[in-house]
């Protein structure tokens, strides 16, 4: 009888721990067993100048220099090269800023010419702007998004503008984050994210074809 | 005004010269980059007190015939997410669904079925775009939202998102999201404690660690 009760004590214990840890297992507790997915594929894009809009988002003294945003200098050049290319195809240039900067805080190199639209918005540049009015007004149907924070500007308007409807474009030598697990998990799931991921292409700034 | 633009300028040379001198490092993408990046630590997870009068529950698209199907990640968040539900209708707090594609109120998993007169908003990932959400919580004076969901990478971290760049806080409970992918809920929970532009608005919690 005190074996039995005790069996049953012991199993009541076991199912207990196994319920317990069962629920409070859940991402943090899996953290370090993580492993990252392959990475995506880069594709050739060929788009039509007519149609589609060159995204400049946050190129900024503030997020882009020698101590935060390494990387971001280091995509200016290339950056530099895509946006020389769309401006002599006559492509709708688009740039973004966040907080209280202004066009004077862009990068001379990549700078807006004085026509081309601005918009000041955290992250998704959709949001209390009015870039959705201006891209449709131009009959944009294609976005090519370079920025920085990859994770920040890149990955929130690209992913909006994907849900908006727009096809979207990434050159990933165009975004760029200090953080690499940042660059990395914004690059991973703007193509595999449910739904939207079907609207984004990531590329090269060289595999992007006018 | 001159004086930044030549400290600026100065800066530039000096970056181009160390980027230069460092070129390799760019040269290669982070598609190149891929196998090398480590996951950082885990975000720290915290008790939080909300005000059920300002605080709304976002329950999204706990669909078993969606992403919710054949999904045990999504199942396994059931019990504790019926648990937060009891508990957030007790204490009067706001609760809003939202489903996705060509499902309706009705495919909502059954533990977590929203009751009469709870709004259910349709739409992708973030479900402020394409719907009245923004609407729904202004007009009722909601100042915080706990969300919860899948997929995570998907509605979570978009709506998560809307709702901190709306000027909300927004909690996430790290057992009330699921991914099929692990790395998917992984980057979930990380952009959003550390997205750039959301600053404190978003807390990492668990479900029994949120007070009403």
């Amino acid at each position: 009888m005190r074996r039995i009760l005790l069996a049953a004590a012991v199993t009541a214990a076991v199912l207990a721990a196994a319920a317990g840890s069962a629920s409070a297992a859940s991402i943090i507790d899996e953290w370090a067993s993580v492993k990252a997915p392959a990475a995506p594929a880069l594709k050739p894009v060929t788009v039509n100048t007519k149609d589609t809009a060159l995204l400049m988002l946050d190129f900024l003294h503030s997020n882009c220099n020698p101590e935060r945003g390494k990387r971001c200098i280091a995509s200016l050049p290339i950056v530099k090269k895509l946006l020389d290319r769309a401006r002599a195809k006559d492509m709708l240039v688009v740039y973004s800023a966040y907080g209280k900067n202004t066009e004077k805080n862009i990068w001379a190199d990549v700078a807006p010419n004085g026509t081309e639209p601005f918009v000041v918005s955290f992250l998704d540049k959709f949001i209390g702007t009015d870039l959705d009015k201006i891209l449709k007004a131009k009959g944009i149907k294609t976005v090519i998004v370079v920025g920085s924070a990859a994770n920040g500007a890149a990955f929130g308007t690209a992913s909006s503008a994907a849900q908006r409807g727009f096809t979207v474009i990434v050159p990933v030598d165009g975004i760029s984050s200090d953080n690499l697990y940042a660059e990395q998990s914004a690059v991973w799931n703007m193509v595999n994210a449910p739904v939207i991921s079907s609207k984004i292409t990531l590329t090269k700034v060289d595999m992007v074809k006018f | 005004m001159r004086r930044s633009r030549i400290l600026w300028s100065a800066i530039a040379v000096a970056a181009a010269t160390a980027v230069a001198l460092t070129a390799p490092a760019r040269a290669a993408d982070i598609i190149a980059e891929w196998a090398s990046v480590k996951a950082p630590s885990p975000p720290a997870v915290k008790s939080v007190t909300v005000d059920p009068k300002t605080t709304a529950l976002l329950m999204l698209d706990f669909l078993p015939s969606y992403y919710c199907s054949n999904d045990p990640r999504c199942i396994a968040t059931l019990p504790a997410m019926k648990k937060l539900l009891a508990e957030a209708r007790a204490h009067g707090a706001t609760v809003v669904y939202s489903i996705a594609g060509k499902f309706t109120a009705a495919d909502i998993a059954k533990d977590v079925a929203p009751k009469s007169g709870e709004p259910v908003v349709k739409s992708h990932a973030d479900k402020f775009i394409h719907t009245d959400l923004e609407k729904i919580l202004k007009d009722k004076g909601i100042q915080t939202v706990i969300v919860n969901g899948t997929a995570a990478n998907g509605a979570v971290l978009y709506t998560g998102s809307g709702a901190a760049l709306r000027g909300m806080k927004v909690i996430i409970p790290v057992d009330g999201l699921s991914s099929k992918n692990l790395y998917a809920e992984q980057l979930t929970v990380w952009q959003l404690a550390h997205g750039p532009g959301f600053g404190k608005r978003i807390t990492i919690t668990r479900s029994d660690m949120i007070k009403f």
